[in-house]
């Protein structure tokens, strides 16, 4: 489904990238076909000309078809909200492709995953240790997302090599990955000199349960319920970013009551998890009345989420063509209702947590993540906004959105009270939202039935609650899903966090790390 | 009175009343956050879970780590014997007075904080330097409380103050010394935080972290009853003190429930400015401490200018 109307203009604008091919799958959608040997140059020039951090970065197993592997590389032109796609082909005998890590640092960790999944080695990268798979889980020249891979095989345990930070009165505390509340796995290395971090890394991969490959074989509606299962706080937005992709390969047109369902579902999402951010928060710091308070509006969100869908979290709701649940008088009344209630709170706790000295004094200038990191690193979503990069989703890729005039928050000082101003600005703006595409809402349909089951590949995404969720998926012609590359924006973010912690104290950590409040699932897979 | 029956009367009452005191405050502060929260006695029930199970020790732990427990329990009990409850003199006055007290406090937190470092644990490091930390500023402001109430009576001997006394300015500065020192000593918010999971933001639990079963018990046991001794303390102190006759009983009952009621009092202050402040930044904790200090210094001025 090309579109010849815009093709020329887009092949001149790449022209000096020298791609082999130029195609336009969809309206929001390029694909530069690229030689291997440019690969580098491309990324490279994309990278600075689109001023994008490299979204994904993925390879895909078509030895099957054409006896190659497959490396996409994911960019966002966010000025003319299209997704810039270079891809290159990758001979199965010398797997290799040309390292991006040393000049764009998001691709580091992608280059880590298709080292590790595929055994595709990215030449010239600096630090080739697994990212997910754990020694002795999945032995060595595993590479579990080949197509031709049976079962896993356990290893031997080995040690992980940590980055060693040596010097007089210099300790490591390593940290988890068990740990004391009922929080998800993940080991922290800290190299300290008394209280103050001097470094800080992470080792993550400990819930890593294989999703991606679960996908492949799988149709629609089983993909959907798992796509809700990746990252349980952010059910809705994985979902929604699946079925877009799903949507977008078969050519199904979603009626507009859905669309403004998906929006109000979106937000109630965002609601709920950035008011458990604001308390966790203020639990983190020991100041639990507003904590307290923010549990209450929380638990008031999920009931209305009940309420309107039979879900607290959101799950079975979307499905391919549209959703399953509509919102009729009656519950819009009981939304209306309820967020009437739900700001009033809001608006005491956001008072309570401004007046109070002690509280202001622990969130100023504690974790900052400044703009020139942020952008190198290429971190994503709420904690951009918080570091002063604008960049939303919603604002550039839908139509609703803009209609609805969003406004995006931003801040620009990067700290713990950066971020928690943005979430109090787009929980508001949620509030409004929610508000106004309700009354838009009318009896119309909300699912348009029969996709027809096509091959072709396509990417979907939503802004959720953290940032851009991203699903890459390929079909085969009879609908059975080949490939699904998911992107949790916590995947990027979480080296923000080891950069942001710097220079704190120790004590200092978990506030930080409750203002990033990444998904260990999500990025784990 | 018996000399031995009032010691052991004494001991009696720490032990089984120290607990409640706890479940208390914990109540009052489940209550302000809009929660049910748990039972009063709550603590008792823990007490009893712990003491009946097993303990599980680090295999590099030493004896420092298997005796800890006993000396911050019975250090903790032997200050709780120095201050008057029954009667007019306490049953260990003899012994030592009240800056015996502060090193006797000292003695079990020395101990805890090797016990800490004994296991290799990274958290219990982090307690030990921390915990040391906080003490070091923390007994100069209570040294600085306890010169300027001895200032008041001509002695450090508890005995002597408890006595009845008219209220006045310096007691009162005194005591909201103390009851910062308190704050510290009983690692409530603003210094640290009892309620917390967060092994990286700990001071006290992050020493105790490695203990479980019976010297567990140990420990929480006596951090009760030094808290209730710090309580008794800044009543004593606060409060005009008339302790009861016992010939007549009416007066005694009074007595007891007035005391119950300043005890109350003080514990709901304790809880409303837990839930009322966030924790501080660690090293801003010496600016709190700092602030004890100085009421403690002008307590003392006002002693020596006679108000």
């Amino acid at each position: 489904m090309d579109h010849p109307e815009i093709i020329p203009g887009i092949k001149n604008k790449f022209v000096d990238l020298n791609p082999l091919s130029v195609s336009m799958p969809y309206p929001d959608e390029v694909v530069l076909q690229i030689d291997p040997r440019d690969f580098k140059n491309t990324c490279l020039a994309l990278h600075k000309i689109l001023f994008s951090p490299v979204m994904a970065l993925f390879a895909l197993d078509e030895r099957r078809e054409t006896g190659n592997y497959r490396i996409n590389a994911i960019f966002l032109d966010l000025k003319n909200s299209r997704w810039i796609t270079a891809s290159i082909a990758v001979a199965q005998d010398v797997p290799c492709f040309d390292s991006l890590a040393k000049s764009i640092y998001s691709a580091n960790l992608f280059e880590r995953e298709i080292w590790e999944m595929f055994g595709i080695e990215p030449k010239g990268h600096p630090d080739l240790r697994r990212l997910r798979l754990h020694d002795e889980v999945c032995a060595k020249e595993n590479y579990p997302l080949r197509k031709d891979f049976q079962k896993i095989q356990y290893g031997d345990p080995s040690d992980y090599k940590f980055a060693r930070v040596e010097g007089d009165g210099i300790f490591e505390v390593p940290v988890g990955p068990v740990h004391a509340g009922i929080i998800e796995p993940g080991h922290f290395r800290f190299s300290v000199a008394g209280e103050p971090i001097i470094n800080l890394e992470l080792r993550l991969g400990f819930t890593h349960r294989g999703v991606e490959k679960l996908f492949e074989g799988k149709r629609y509606p089983d993909a959907i319920k798992l796509s809700e299962r990746i990252s349980g706080d952010s059910s809705f937005a994985h979902s929604l970013a699946f079925t877009q992709a799903a949507e977008k390969i078969s050519g199904a047109l979603i009626p507009t009551q859905a669309a403004y369902l998906r929006c109000i579902f979106l937000e109630l999402e965002r609601m709920y998890n950035h008011a458990n951010d604001i308390g966790g928060i203020a639990t983190d710091v020991g100041f639990s009345f507003p904590s307290a308070y923010a549990s209450i509006i929380k638990e008031a969100i999920l009931q209305l989420n009940d309420r309107l869908t039979g879900s607290r979290y959101l799950r079975s709701i979307n499905t391919v063509g549209g959703v399953l649940t509509d919102i009729d008088e009656n519950k819009k009344q009981i939304l209306i209702d309820a967020l009437k209630h739900i700001k009033h709170d809001f608006d005491e706790l956001v008072k309570m947590l401004y007046s109070s000295v002690s509280f202001m004094d622990r969130v100023d200038t504690t974790g900052v993540l400044r703009r020139k990191t942020a952008e190198d690193l290429g971190v994503v979503g709420l904690i951009a906004r918080a570091s002063g990069i604008p960049t939303d989703l919603r604002k550039y890729f839908s139509d609703i959105y803009k209609e609805a005039k969003l406004k995006m928050a931003t801040q620009e000082s990067g700290d713990v009270l950066a971020r928690l101003r943005v979430r109090i600005s787009e929980f508001k703006e949620s509030c409004r939202l929610t508000e106004e595409f309700t009354a838009r809402l009318n009896k119309g349909e909300i699912l348009r039935t029969g996709p027809v089951s096509k091959g072709g590949s396509a990417l979907g995404y939503a802004e959720g609650w953290r940032g851009p969720v991203l699903y890459w998926l390929k079909t085969d012609p009879t609908g059975l899903i080949q490939r699904c590359k998911i992107v949790d924006p916590s995947f990027l973010n979480w080296q923000g966090l080891s950069y942001a912690v710097l220079g704190n104290i120790i004590p200092d950590f978990p506030l930080c790390n409750k203002s990033f409040d990444l998904s260990y699932s999500g990025n784990d897979l | 009175m018996n000399k031995i029956l009032l010691l052991t009367l004494q001991l009696a009452f720490f032990i089984t009343v120290a607990p409640l005191l706890s479940g208390l405050i914990t109540k009052i502060k489940n209550n302000i956050r809009m929660r049910e929260g748990q039972s009063v006695f709550q603590p008792y029930y823990n007490l009893v879970k712990l003491f009946s199970k097993s303990e599980v020790i680090s295999g590099t732990a030493s004896w420092i780590f298997r005796s800890a427990p006993f000396v911050v329990f019975s250090s903790t009990l032997t200050a709780a014997l120095l201050i008057p409850v029954f009667i007019f003199t306490s049953p260990a006055h003899t012994m030592g007075d009240l800056l015996a007290m502060v090193f006797i406090f000292a003695l079990g937190r020395f101990f805890l904080a090797l016990a800490a470092l004994d296991t290799g644990s990274s958290f219990g490091g982090m307690g030990s330097s921390r915990e040391m930390f906080i003490s070091s500023l923390v007994e100069p402001a209570l040294c600085m409380v306890i010169f300027a109430v001895s200032l008041q009576f001509g002695s450090t001997d508890i005995s002597t103050f408890s006595g009845a006394h008219a209220i006045s300015v310096s007691s009162i500065v005194a005591a909201l010394a103390l009851f910062l020192v308190s704050i510290a000593e009983t690692s409530r918010i603003p210094v640290d935080n009892q309620e917390t999971h967060l092994e990286l933001t700990m001071v006290h639990e992050a020493m105790v972290l490695e203990y479980s079963g019976r010297p567990l018990a140990l420990i929480e046991m006596a951090s009760y009853i030094k808290q209730m001794v710090f309580f008794f303390l800044i009543a004593q102190i606060v409060f005009p003190i008339c302790l009861p006759s016992y010939e007549n009983l009416a007066q005694a009952f009074s007595w007891a429930s007035w005391y119950c009621v300043r005890i109350i009092l003080i514990s709901i202050a304790a809880a409303l400015v837990e839930v009322a402040v966030a924790k501080m930044r660690l090293l801003r904790v010496a600016d709190f401490l700092e602030f004890a200090f100085v009421l403690g210094v002008i307590a003392c001025v006002c002693a020596i200018v006679g108000v």
